[in-house]
């Protein structure tokens, strides 16, 4: 595993010279900003209201956690949908492009450590953006008392639901030679697995899922209900097992793909 | 050190290399030569495992490909047919990448860098983005590339295209200088072109590929006393068994 390291510290120094690195961190840094302020104002223009209407009940129940921080994770974590997939895009294609998988393959490093390398990259890429993130509830604690434990983990929440979506980045990247077709790749793979529980839904309203084995397989396949308990503040091995099954089994994927070009 | 038996690859219905047996031994530069098409980068992508035989075994080193991978592959220096570089980093950087991926132990990797440029005369340009190079240094670092680490076999691709006359010169005189003995070891040395003259120059011993088959496996003195390489290499690519017959007799 010596080469993990060294390919994980290739791959963020060419990210970090392309343009994809700075566009994604801008636009995410945007988006946050942008989401975050909205936040806040809906919260402020909500408490007015509702002391105009001397709603006390109400007003005890509001708190920077539920109102502000968890629908901020949320549309966060809807944004990261299309940003990973730009970040992961390259992966492996850019090495087919350059010609450089001929040198990683006759090398003597093992498959795992090159899908693993490649993926610490942009799990460390993630990382940033989270911590990014984190500025923006950090400003609330200037301001409020928002509880620290269950800010942490929803930022945690964030992370996993990043890294999952890293995994199956990198595995688009694999089983193709274009950045675009990788790009369309994760992001519908991303979808499909987000929107898995409406589907079990509508599925189970409409009678189609009539199983219901399948419509709990589907709920706990998709990243919202996980994520979800995450951003409430519980932190379940459950979830945590779910994130680390989704991770691993993209990684696995990622392996045999990059594997079976040797076998065409 | 290189020990190929029976190697064979097939794609769907076309066959790229039919029973392919050769060895070479230390110190040995052979030249790979062959048409366009005849199986030389198909052989060399299945010596240095990058693929799979669809039949034969090989092995590099006293090391069986299929069995032994890594230490392999650990003894081999590759220069594939188009340099595998990364058009973002410095010369130097690759360099230094590539050492880690060869495990070339820390402490000598500055060394092994600062060797490997020297040798492929990239001291100039040993801070410049690989990207920004002309195609003639670009492919000196995919020379530098295969010999960072010093390896005992070296499996060379067509290594002086694009080189300028002066260049081809010392990259020639490089690869003589690569298979002499140091520090009581011989390197091997197999190396592909279309340049005849250059076989001339540098191998000892010459390997012709024809429609994916062996077609030829001589020293190149013993070729001399029947006529010139070019003669030799047309009378053994010959389209027709029959032209080949009629060479021979
Ligand atoms: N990925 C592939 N899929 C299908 N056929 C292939 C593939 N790679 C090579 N071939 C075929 O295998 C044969 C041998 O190709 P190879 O590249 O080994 O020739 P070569 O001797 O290196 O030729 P050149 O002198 O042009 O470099 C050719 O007929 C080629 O079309
Ligand atoms: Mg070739």
């Amino acid at each position: 595993m010596r080469h993990v390291g060294a390919i994980a510290g290739r791959e963020l120094r060419s990210l970090f010279v392309s343009p994809v690195a700075y566009a994604v961190l801008t636009l995410f840094a945007v988006l946050a900003g942008f989401f975050f302020l909205s936040g806040i104002l809906q919260f402020q223009e909500y408490v007015l209201r509702l002391q105009a209407f001397q709603a006390m009940e109400q007003l005890q129940e509001l708190n920077l956690n539920d109102h502000v921080v968890a629908p901020f994770l949320h549309v966060m974590s809807v944004v990261l949908l299309f940003l990973i997939p730009g970040i992961t895009m390259g992966l492996f294609t850019a090495e087919k492009a350059n010609g450089t998988q001929e040198l990683l393959l006759t090398s003597p490093i093992t498959i795992w450590e090159l899908v693993l390398g490649k993926f610490l990259a942009a799990a460390a890429f993630v990382a940033i953006l989270v911590v990014l993130l984190a500025v923006f509830p950090a400003i609330l604690f200037l301001y409020g008392d928002p509880e620290i434990g269950k800010t942490a983990a929803g930022l945690l929440g964030l992370l996993l639901v990043g890294l999952v979506y890293a995994a199956i980045g990198s595995f688009a990247s694999s089983v193709t030679q274009s950045q675009l077709v990788a790009f369309f790749l994760a992001f519908v793979l991303l979808l499909v697995l987000w929107m898995l529980g409406f589907l079990a839904d509508l599925g189970a309203a409409g009678g189609a899922v009539s199983n219901d084995m399948v419509g709990d397989l589907l709920r706990w396949l998709s990243t919202a209900a996980h994520f979800e308990s995450m951003v409430m503040g519980l932190v379940d091995t459950k979830d945590l097992a779910y994130f680390v099954v989704m991770a691993a089994g993209f990684l696995v994927l990622t392996k045999a793909a990059v594997e079976s070009v040797r076998w065409r | 050190m290189i020990e190929a038996r029976g190697l064979s690859k097939r794609y769907g219905d076309l066959v790229a290399v039919e029973d392919v047996t050769f060895s070479v031994q230390p110190g040995e530069i052979v030249g790979f030569l062959g048409p366009n098409g005849a199986g030389k980068t198909t052989t060399m992508r299945m010596l240095t495992g990058f693929l799979p035989p669809t039949d034969g075994a090989a092995s590099i080193d006293g090391h069986d490909i299929f069995s032994d991978p890594l230490a392999a592959r650990r003894a081999i220096g590759y220069l594939p047919e188009s340099p595998p570089v990364y058009p973002e980093m410095s010369v130097e950087d690759y360099l230094a990448y590539v050492s880690k991926l060869k495990d070339v132990p820390r402490r000598s990797r500055r060394e092994a860098v600062d060797r490997a440029l020297e040798r492929c005369g990239l001291a100039d340009v040993r801070r410049r983005v690989i990207g920004a190079l002309s195609k003639g240094y670009r492919q000196r670092v995919g020379l530098a590339q295969a010999i960072v680490h010093d390896p005992p076999v070296m499996i060379l691709d067509e290594p002086t295209v694009g080189l300028d006359p002066i260049q081809i010169r010392e990259i020639r005189t490089l690869i003589g200088d690569l298979a002499s003995v140091r520090d009581g070891k011989a390197r091997t040395v197999i190396l592909s072109t279309h340049i005849l003259p250059e076989v001339e120059a540098i191998c000892r011993r010459v390997i012709i590929m024809s429609r994916g088959r062996k077609a030829l496996d001589a020293p190149l003195e013993e070729l001399r006393k029947t006529g010139s390489l070019e003669e030799v290499f047309a009378r053994t690519t010959a389209r027709e068994p029959a032209a080949l017959e009629e060479a021979q007799a």
